[in-house]
């Protein structure tokens, strides 16, 4: 091998925009795959300088701290109205929040509701393991019948607990959403079309269409009760087929029309 | 001939093992030796020949501890 050399060039590692700070989260948890699929988009539209950020609490909590841009923090559930006001005071950022589904799907169901019925022009990327992360897996609304949790040690029943929150359809039945699509983070091929979506959602965003949401299926080891390895399975044979992927609604432009009541004589 | 290489910063590996699950030509293996604080396996690059620099194991790696290098064979221009 005379005359041809062999350089080294880097292909893959920690995202430019992810800070060195160690995260924080359980062995095995998606949240960290999520922090870099949201890194490497931002790196990829080149909005760094306009993005912000909004965590509550939660497991999502400080993942405002891992990323290089600007963001904020709201109190547990409140994470729609504060992003609803950095929103309208800076209208040409694009602003987006992490929400976990303690926060989205139970405590801040109203806020949540009302931010898709203004059509407010931001973002929410909402993780989705199927129950109460940071305070020991307790029941969510998310949590499907049947699963375990430490609430629901016999499985969740939905005479007692109630039925299953599917986050991405109902966004899809507000007529101030734009874009309302399920990804998972369970294999490369589900990894890559996770970018794509969150994507599309912020060049939504940035059109100014309406409100977007992309739900994220994570696997929760610890509080499932399972390996690392066995919860990636468990999140590909038992949550895909009740939380079904793909994207349910993506249009260009949301009707204002107001239908006329009164008679003008 | 490995067209690739990776490196583990392993004060920042949890030991969940989707570099391992992940990894399409079974470069990876769970440690027997080597284990976090919390006792769970750290992966080794054990069969470097067969990396192809896919870059899957960066990828979905949760802990941003896994780097990937690729060989690129440059022509001598001497």
């Amino acid at each position: 091998m005379t005359g041809a050399t062999l350089a080294k060039t880097k292909v893959a590692g920690r995202p430019r925009l992810k800070n060195a700070t160690p995260v924080w989260y359980c062995p095995g948890c998606g949240y960290g795959i999520i922090t870099r699929v949201t890194c490497e988009v931002i790196e990829e539209m080149g909005i760094e300088d306009i993005a912000i950020g909004i965590a509550p609490g939660g497991c999502a909590g400080p993942e405002g701290t891992y990323i290089d841009i600007d963001y904020g923090h709201a109190a547990h559930g409140r994470a729609q109205a504060v992003t609803t006001g950095v929103k309208r005071a800076n209208p040409k950022a694009v602003v987006f929040n992490w929400q976990g589904d303690g926060d989205l799907a139970a405590i801040g169901m109203g806020g949540w509701m009302h931010a898709m019925l203004r059509a407010e022009t931001f973002t929410t990327i909402f993780l989705n393991n199927a129950g109460y992360g940071s305070t020991g897996g307790q029941m969510a609304p998310t949590t499907p019948a049947g699963m375990r949790s430490s609430t629901s040690i016999y499985g969740k029943d939905p005479r007692t607990a109630g039925f299953t929150v599917h986050v991405a359809e109902m966004a899809a039945t507000m007529p101030g959403v734009a874009y309302s699509a399920r990804v998972a983070i369970n294999t490369p091929a589900n990894f890559r079309r996770a970018k794509e979506a969150l994507r599309r959602a912020f060049e939504k965003q940035m059109a100014g269409v309406g409100y977007s949401i992309v739900e994220f299926l994570s696997p929760c080891p610890p509080n499932w009760g399972l390996t690392p390895i066995e919860a990636m399975r468990f999140v590909e044979e038992k949550l895909i087929p009740i939380f079904p992927l793909g994207v349910f609604k993506d249009v260009d432009s949301i009707d204002y029309s107001m239908p006329a009541f009164y008679e003008n004589k | 001939m490995a067209k690739g290489e990776i490196t583990i910063t392993e004060s920042l590996c949890k030991g969940c093992g989707y570099c391992v699950l992940f990894c399409n030509r079974g470069c990876l293996t769970l440690s027997k030796e080597k284990f976090t604080s919390l006792g769970m396996a750290l992966p080794v690059f054990s069969d470097p020949e067969k990396c192809n620099a896919c870059a899957v194991c960066a990828w979905m790696c949760p802990d941003f501890a896994i780097e990937v290098y690729k060989f690129v064979e440059t022509k001598a221009t001497a």
